[in-house]
Formats: C-alpha cells, structure tokens, sequence
C-alpha cells in the first residue's frame, strides 16, 4: 500500500446504528446540553410517514419545539434564511435534519445563521470561515445515500442572485449521525437503486482519485463490499432490515471516505448532467461510474482491478487474472445496472437516453451533450480526477453514455498519456 | 521558570525572497502568455470584466496578482493584494508548501490533492486559472519537469510551443 | 459461496482525532489552530526530546507563522499532579490556548490532565478520573507523536499519578505525524509498540464491540504495520516505513477507543507491570495464542484477519476454511521474522522474555480481576502455549 507524501483525514461525526438507533437522540442531545430541537424535512420524508417514527421515538426525552418540512429538493437559502427565523420564534436550542442531501445541506445552512447570530449567509461562504462549534445538530439519513451527514460541505443556490454557494468547515459536521434501519425501509426500488450507487460511486472514486490516503481506502473498500452484497437484494426486497442497515452504513462509509478524498470525473459530468437536465444525482453516477474508470484506465486502472475483491468475493477475485481484475470490475458495475434495471421494472436507467422523468419524456436529449459538456468544464471535481478532460473529451464521454456503449481503449482526444 | 522558554515568531527570509521571486515571474509569464497563446487568451476571454484573482502564501505573503484591465489586457499587477478587488484568492497554506509547489516538488495538482491550498471564490473560475497556469508552466518548464507539473502534457504543434516559448520568456522578461 | 459479511448491528462510534501525515505536516499546525481559532501554542516535550532534535524542528516550522510559542521540555518519565499545576500556571499567566504534545506516553497523558485543568480549573482534575466523568469539550490539543509511542496518545484514556481517565473528550483534535518526528528508536521499542498497536487493532477488529467503522481504522493499522515493521526493525533508516508505523500507532488508537479493550491488552498489561516488561511485547507474544483459543471456540472474524494481514492476492487465493488457520500463522511468523530480524533482541516467546513460570497464575488472576473475557483455565492455557513455544 503506498503511503502519500502527505494526507489529512478527519470524520468527527458519531455514528449511531441498529434498528433503534432513534431512541438514543435524546441522551445524545442531553449530552449537548440540548433538548429543544427543530426537526428539518421534506414533504416526501413526512409523507412516508417516517417524521412520525422519528416523534415517536424520541418525544419522551425531548421537547421537540418545531417541525418544518418545506425543504425543497434543491436547497434554497430563502427557505434557510424563514427556517432560521423560525428557530427563533420557537425558541430552539438544537436542530435534527431528517431527509437526503438536500435536507442536510439546508440544516447546516440554518446551523450557521442561527449560531453565528447571522444576518447575511454570504459571510461565511469558503473554507474555514467558521472559527467555532455550532448549535448541536443531529443528521438522520432517509435514503442509503448521498453521505451527506458526514461532510463538512454544505451547499446552498441563492435562486435569486443564481448563485452557488459553497460552505466548507469541519464545525458544518452533524454532532452525530443516526443509522437506522427504520428511516430506510419504505424507500422505493427505483430510489433504492438510484441513492445506492450514488455510494458506490463515492466509494470507488474516492478509493481511485487523486487525494486517496489508506484510511479512507478501508473506509471504501468496506463501504463497495457492503453494496454488492446488499444494494440488489434491498431493491428486490425492500422490507430486508439486515440488508437495509447494511446500506446505510455502507453510505455511511462511503460519505467518510470520498468526504476526504473527493471524487473525479464521475461526479464532474455528474454534476453536469443534473444541472442542465435536472436527471437525479443517483442515476447520473450510476450511468457515468463505468465510463469514468474506463476513461481513466490507463492513469488507475491498478486501483479498478484491486476492486474486485470486495464487489465480486476472493474466489472470483482469485480465478480472475492480474490484466483483467480492471475490466471486471467495470462489467460487474454495468452488470449491477442491468440488475437494478430489471428489478426497478425499467426505471433505473442504464444510460443517458433512457433517463426517463415522471410523464415518461427523455430528460438528456442529445442535443443537449454540448451544454453538459461545456457545463462539466467549471466544476472543480475535476481536480482530482487522475486524468484531465477537454470539452472533446468530455463530448466523447457523454456521448458514449448516450448511447450506452463503452468507450474505446485510450480515449483521451488530445495530448500525450 | 525551568525548562520554559518562549520563542517568538521569525520569518523564513530567504524562502520567502526565493517564493516572490518566483511569483513575480510567474505573473509576468501569464501576462505574456495571455498575449501570445491562443487557449489562455480565450480561458480570460470568458472571465469577467476586471477579473482579479490572487495567489498568496499565508499568513502574511508574498503575493502574486493577476488581472483584466479596462482594457481587457491581461495584467500582472504586482505583489500587493492592498486595496485591489481580488475575486479569487489560491491561498497556499504556509511558505513551505509554497517552497514544494515552486521548487517543483509537488504540482499545483497535487498540492490540491494534498490540501495544501484554499480557493476562496467561485469554483468556475478556478478551474479556469489553473487550466492556464497549466499552459503556462509548459511553456516555462523543460518538458521533464512540466510533465510532472502536469496531468497531460500537450502535444503542441513546434511552432506553438518553441516560437511560443521563447515570444513567452521575451516578455515575460521585459514586461509587455 | 460468498461469504457474506456480517455487519453487527448495534454500534456507536466516534472519533474526533484529525490525523495530518506526511512530508512538512508540521508547517500546517499554524493553519490547524487558526481553524481550532487558537493563536498561542503551549509545546510541552520530554528532555530527551529536546536532545534528539525534536523541538528545534518545531521551532522552526513555526517560522514565518507569526506565531510565538511557549516550550516546557522538562516533564519527567513519571510526572505528577504538582508538574500540571505548574503547567497550569504558565498556561494561564502567559495566555496560552491551546496544548502541543511531542512524544508519547507520559508527555501526552500530562497534556490530556493538563488540558482538563486548563479547560476548568485545577481542581477538577481528580473529580475527572474514572470513566466518562467530563462533560465538556476541552481546549484545543495537538499530539505530534514519535516511534516511542504506541497509539495510546490519540485514545480516549490517560493513566496519569496513579489513576486512569476515560473519555472521548481526552482525545486529541489533531495528531500530526511528521516522518522527521519519527525518528529511530532501538528496535525492542520499535517492536514493542507496534506490536501493542497490533494487539489493540487486532482485537478491535475480531472482538466485542467490533463495527465497520472501527474496523476501517484497524484493518488500516494492520495492514501498515505487516507492511513495515520487519523492514523497518531490519534497517531503521526506513524513513517511510516509520512514517507507516507512527500512523498505524495512531489509527489503532481510535479504533480501541470504540471497542472494549481484549484478553491481549488485559493480559499484556498485567504481564508487563509484574515482570517489567513493555506491555506491547508482552500483548505481541500472546496474540497468536489468544487467536488460537477464539479459534477453537468458532471465532468468526478471525478468517478475514487475513485480508489486512497478508493482503488482497494472499487472501483470495486461500480457501475459505483455512484462512483462520493462517492468520493466526502469520502472526507467529511474525514474531519468528522480529526475532531474526532482530539478532534474538526482541523475544519470541515469554521463556525468551525471561518470565518466570511462578509468575503466571499471579498474572492470569490479576487479568481476570480486571475483566479479562478468559476465566482463570483459559487464561493459564494461553500463557503456558506462550510461555515455550516449540
């Protein structure tokens, strides 16, 4: 294992798990010195009925002072700035962030208005403009999953100015995170398999870029063999509690691990996809995963094959040869959509074209690649992406998971390898 | 008391005098660059008007500042971040990650990789920056060392990289 | 078949140490305490540390920083309460806030009292003692660790003046692990804290308590440690290869503060006390035979020991049911590799060691008194297969 010249790694979030893992939150706010908490959601999280499970578990211990679920899908810094007043309006001490991604991001957002005593968001947007611990704030993941409850970014759209604005700071980091198999189990097929390899991608990009440090390769090896060993059948069986779990620690991991050592050109086209077509964050990576490590083949393909051994087990890992391990690795991924596909009844798209939204019409029409591609060359992933891309080498990519076909050897348009 | 002693704060004189020297160089390259090469000029082209960004070593220096004038000339402006708007700060944490970084030891890729340095500002804009200070540094550096400096070494045309290079190393040496 | 893994369902887990290591990580502390909103470093050393070079390379990666620092190198091998509150004093005259420990052991226990008393007031320290007894964060604490330490400086416990703290309070936010920190050491240290490290991670990874996080820290700590050690006893200019080693010292660290401590960190720790001996090597000789016994009884986890203990091609090609069997081999080999690698100076055996055989059963009660998972039969069985091993 080579050790890098240089690494830093820090999770400082405690991570609680089991199937009654809910029923701790309020020693664990005691602990705090908190017990007045705002709850932060979204209407599909209540919908599911899961803000009631949560209540119920922890209303003895707790006086649980607001329930806000207007979150939007995307976080928006009107809804954090009306959430912060209301915060203080209800006379809160601590907050719980109960939903995906977008939940999380907007409860930190909120986290640094109503501990700083803030009027502007703005001031505190960068890395390491917070210089000391926040309001207690305890994250509960719905969806196994974007990792968000364990990174220390947050990032909220100012939709009236169009901007983005990112918050970087170890004091973003939920006090803890509560894994529990209960906030998981009504999840549907489609979202299961969508939020599952939005962890894969986590974890394999973090285990082949460029900011890789031993820790978090544990982390993401741990993180892989749990996916492969779950995400299919929790899918095809949502009621699976072990497999449930299983999926939640693996995002857990996996949010650990790419959280220090960041992710590539997966999530840089990612990224893109979603903001000019809106297509999900979960089936992005899922379609783009196969394409970035082929597209980065001959920078890490020694780190794909070692990959392998968790996702496929030591007698297929064994019977494999050294040259292949590579291009098993990325048939088995592509294998695992194929398998997604089916159970999901042919939501869960296998490529761009079929990325299909609620009324059934194409979301990344080809004529849009362009756009994507020029989109994919301001977003900073990149840097960390063992090999660059132009706007070439972007189309090239797209197009080829367009189509769903996988891309050549040595694809690169430009340059020397 | 025994066994304590207080030390004050000194300054690592000469790696900061090698560090400016090289940032001063490295400005005046991007300004000559700016002129003479086609994808840096088109990189600042889609920046916005007056756009300033910075490279600075904390806590306190030295600096390298470069920017859009009104003109929309590609300007070194010096060393002084005082009383300029600068819209995108590349803050290298300490004057021995600058010595790694300007001695070549570790790449402004890996010096990212490393956590070596802060951007404060808009993400876009910085990949755009460091896709410049990419070319630049191909022109500067003999091919074994831009290599290293790189993540793909471009395969230029013998015109763009030597009647580059030497236009790049004139101007940069005389300032226009 | 796949075996698939069994994920324990239950478990808490934190750790809130930073670990920064590598080439120049000491130049980033000023940066570090920036973020820890820290201005004034106290950096608190052993003599020896100061002979050896140590604190002048702190000194100068302080440079340029704008930051003055404070520097007591005099804490003795066995410091008291007296010494902290001197500490204290200067901490508090002078306006320091925030702690840096150079070295292990005892330094780093005094900066973890010391820190309660700064974070409060003196008089809380022996209120604090026993397990969870602090209810606060405290101040801002960095340990720089050297090859003399075993991981103990980033876990949640002290064991300062005679008595033990426990708290995930105690630990560092930061430890830095600069490879010219990690300087030689004679190779029975070298081994004797790699090998406590080794015990600790191993029995995180195959005991009570274990979970996926835990685990990630101690497979690591493994891995580093099979990796290099040998290497590193065999030619101690190894300079990457004490690098490795500082960093599994402190990543098996966090992981045993997550999980119960084991029969090995039980026994070792009695064994070394009664007979003088470092308890790493005393937990290092006792390992394999430990593992053994789990073995004999369907210790489940010890078949995937064998992932970080001999590595991804090593572990797949063997079948399933005996990997058990050559995990626990691996780590007699290892003792057997040390103590070649060595010339004989670090022990194979407790015969080797020169433990008495009168002594065992002293060292099994005692053990068991403080809750070793053994009874008193199976830790004699234990003892006496290390005591000659043929």
């Amino acid at each position: 294992m080579d050790m890098p010249g240089y690494y830093e790694f820090c999770c400082r979030v405690k991570i609680i798990s089991g199937h009654d893992a809910l029923e701790k939150i309020p020693d664990t706010l005691a602990q705090l010195n908190a017990g007045r908490p705002m709850i932060v959601t979204d209407k599909g999280v209540v919908g599911a009925g899961l803000i009631d499970i949560v209540v119920n578990a922890i209303s003895n211990g707790v006086n649980i002072r607001a329930i806000a679920d207007d979150v939007p899908p995307d976080s928006d810094l009107r809804i954090v700035n009306s959430l912060a007043r209301l915060y203080h309006e209800k006379g809160c001490d601590s907050l719980i962030a109960i939903g995906g991604g977008s939940v999380m991001d907007t409860a930190k957002g909120i986290n640094i208005i109503v501990s700083e005593k803030a009027d502007n968001l703005m001031k505190f947007s960068g890395a390491n403009a917070l210089k000391r611990a926040l309001r207690p704030l305890i994250a509960i993941p719905t969806t196994a999953g974007t990792g968000s409850e364990v990174t220390l970014v947050a990032v909220i759209k100012d939709h009236e100015k169009h901007l983005k604005m990112a918050f970087v700071s170890n004091f973003l980091l939920p006090d803890a995170s509560i894994v529990d198999s209960r906030m998981t189990l009504t999840l549907p097929p489609a979202i299961t398999a969508a939020t599952g390899m939005d962890a894969l991608s986590h974890a394999v990009e973090a285990y082949t870029c460029l900011a890789k440090n031993p820790l978090s390769d544990a982390h993401a090896l741990a993180a892989i063999r749990l996916i492969s060993d779950n995400l299919l059948k929790v899918t095809v069986n949502p009621g699976d509690k072990k497999g449930r779990l299983g999926m939640s620690s693996a995002a857990t991991l996996a949010g650990i691990a790419f959280g220090n050592s960041m992710v590539g050109m997966v999530h840089t086209l990612g990224h893109s996809v979603g903001s000019v077509c809106g297509v999900p964050h979960g089936v992005c990576m899922a379609i783009l995963l196969p394409y970035g490590l082929e597209y980065n083949m001959h920078k890490n393909g020694h780190l794909t094959a070692e990959l392998l051994l968790p996702m496929a087990g030591a007698e297929v890992y064994a019977a494999t040869p050294k040259e292949e391990r590579a291009e098993k690795v990325i048939a088995l991924i592509r294998l695992m959509n194929q398998d997604l596909h089916e159970a999901t009844g042919g939501r869960h798209a296998r490529f761009l074209k079929e990325a299909l939204d609620r009324d059934g019409k194409e979301m990344v029409p080809k004529e849009k690649l362009p756009d994507i591609a020029e989109t994919a060359l301001r977003d900073g992933s990149i840097f960390y992406n063992p090999e660059d891309l132009d706007y070439n080498d972007f189309r090239m990519v797209l197009e080829a998971a367009w189509e769903g076909v996988p891309l050549k050897a040595n694809p690169m348009t430009s340059g020397m390898p | 008391m025994k066994n304590f002693r207080e030390v004050a704060a000194e300054k690592k004189s000469l790696k900061r005098d090698y560090v400016a020297i090289m940032m001063w160089f490295m400005g005046r390259a991007i300004q000559a660059a700016a002129a003479v090469d086609r994808a840096v000029k088109k990189e600042f082209v889609e920046l916005p008007d007056g756009f300033t960004f910075a490279l600075s070593v904390m806590p306190s220096g030295p600096h390298m500042i470069v920017g859009k004038d009104q003109m929309r000339f590609v300007r070194y402006r010096g060393w002084d971040p005082e009383g300029k708007r600068i819209d995108l700060k590349m803050k290298i944490k300490n004057i021995e990650a600058a010595m790694l970084i300007f001695t070549f030891q570790e790449s402004t890729t890996l010096a990212t990789a490393r956590d070596r340095l802060i951007v404060d500002g808009e993400v876009a804009h910085a990949c755009a920056v460091v896709r410049i200070l990419d070319i630049v540094e191909v022109y500067l550096l003999p091919k074994i060392i831009a290599k290293l400096a790189v993540k793909r070494y471009p395969a230029w045309s013998f015109r763009r990289k030597y009647l580059g290079r030497v236009l790049t190393y004139v101007r940069t040496i005389f300032g226009f | 078949m796949r075996l698939l893994m069994l994920l324990p369902e239950h478990y808490e887990f934190f750790c809130p140490v930073k670990i920064n290591s590598g080439n120049r990580a000491l130049e980033q502390i000023p940066f570090e305490l920036d973020a820890l909103n820290a201005r004034k470093p106290l950096v608190i050393a052993r003599k020896d540390a100061s002979e050896r070079g140590l604190v002048d390379v702190i000194m100068d990666a302080f440079k340029d920083s704008g930051i003055a620092i404070g520097i007591f190198d005099g804490v003795p091998a066995a410091p008291d309460l007296k010494l902290v509150r001197e500490l204290f004093n200067i901490y508090r005259d002078r306006g320091y806030d925030a702690v840096i420990a150079v070295g292990g052991g005892s330094v780093a226990d005094t900066a973890k009292v010391l820190n309660i008393a700064v974070s409060g007031k003196p008089e809380d320290i022996e209120g604090c003692a026993g397990e969870d007894q602090i209810k606060n964060p405290l101040k801002p604490l960095i340990i720089v660790p050297t090859l003399s330490g075993t991981g103990y400086e980033m876990s949640r416990y002290a064991f300062f003046d005679g008595r033990s703290y426990a708290s995930h309070f105690l630990m560092p936010h930061l430890a830095v692990i600069d490879p010219r920190m990690t300087i030689q050491e004679d190779a029975v240290t070298t081994a004797a804290t790699a090998l406590a490290a080794l015990a600790h991670a191993v029995e995180a990874y195959t005991g009570s308590g274990k979970n996926p996080l835990a685990d990630a820290y101690a497979y690591t700590a493994i891995q580093l440690i099979m990796e290099h050690l040998v290497n590193v006893i065999r030619d101690q200019r190894d300079r990457n290869g004490r690098l490795s080693l500082a960093n599994a010292h402190a990543m098996a660290g966090c992981a045993f503060s997550n999980v119960a401590p084991g029969v090995a960190h039980k026994l070792g720790k009695v064994m070394g006390d009664e007979c003088h001996l470092p308890p790493g090597l005393c937990m290092g000789m006792l390992l394999p035979h430990i593992l053994e016994k789990q073995m004999s009884e369907g210790g489940y986890y010890i078949s995937d020991l064998l992932l970080p203990l001999a590595g991804f091609d090593a572990y797949a090609s063997m079948a399933e049911n005996l990997r058990a069997r050559r995990a626990v081999d691996t780590l007699y080999d290892l003792l057997k590799d040390l103590s070649v690698a060595s010339g004989g100076a670090i022990p194979r055996t407790l015969k080797d060691a020169r433990v008495s055989q009168d002594i065992l059963q002293d060292i099994a009660q005692r053990a068991v008194g403080n809750g070793a998972s053994f009874d008193m039969d199976g830790c004699m069985k234990v003892l006496r297969n290390a005591w000659e091993v043929r």
